[in-house]
């Protein structure tokens, strides 16, 4: 089974499941708080969901941070491939 | 380092979507199971706004992208016909 597959598996069975309490597809005779509660339940995970990109953005902006050792890394490499290329013989 | 302008426009964020998602869950996942005559229910809309407006939010934001989008991409394109 495929990634895909297994993905459109899980959410067709979740569409299902919503499907059935939010318009009561099977006349269990649930309760009409149950029905207005899980209507609007697809757009509540997506607004859940701008919620939590929107507080990770903002919390990676809040503790942005310099790589000090990565820095020093690049550097050095610079340094290297410079000293490489110059014993090639390139003139810079 | 992320200097004190960043970490107060990336807290105010991060309280921004908290709130946000505080009062979404609140109006649609609570109170359905309240009283309709609680006092709770003076603080929100009625519920098909709960929709309409993340509705039209979503609506204008994508409207925003496409925008900034086809200004990009126009603006691009100018230098590639002057060549």
């Amino acid at each position: 089974m495929t990634k895909l597959l297994q993905w459109l598996l899980g959410v067709s069975l979740l569409g299902a499941v919503w499907a059935l309490v939010a318009f009561d597809l099977l006349e269990l005779s649930l309760p009409r708080t149950y029905r207005e509660v899980a209507w609007p339940i697809p757009l509540y995970l997506l607004v859940s969901f701008g919620c939590y990109s929107l507080a990770t953005v903002g919390y990676r902006v809040a503790t942005f941070n310099d790589c000090n050792e990565a820095a020093s890394e690049l550097h050095e490499q610079i340094k290297e491939a410079k000293e490489d290329l110059r014993k090639k013989g390139l003139k810079m | 380092m992320a200097t004190g302008a960043d970490q107060a426009v990336g807290m105010s964020l991060v309280l921004f979507s908290l709130l946000l998602f505080t009062y979404y869950t609140v109006w649609v996942i609570v109170l359905p199971f309240v009283d309709a005559r609680h006092v709770l229910h003076r603080y929100f809309l009625p519920r098909e706004y709960s929709v309409i407006l993340p509705g039209v939010a979503a609506v204008l934001l994508l409207l925003c992208i496409g925008t900034f989008t086809a200004v990009i991409l126009w603006k691009n394109r100018k230098p590639k016909k002057t060549d």
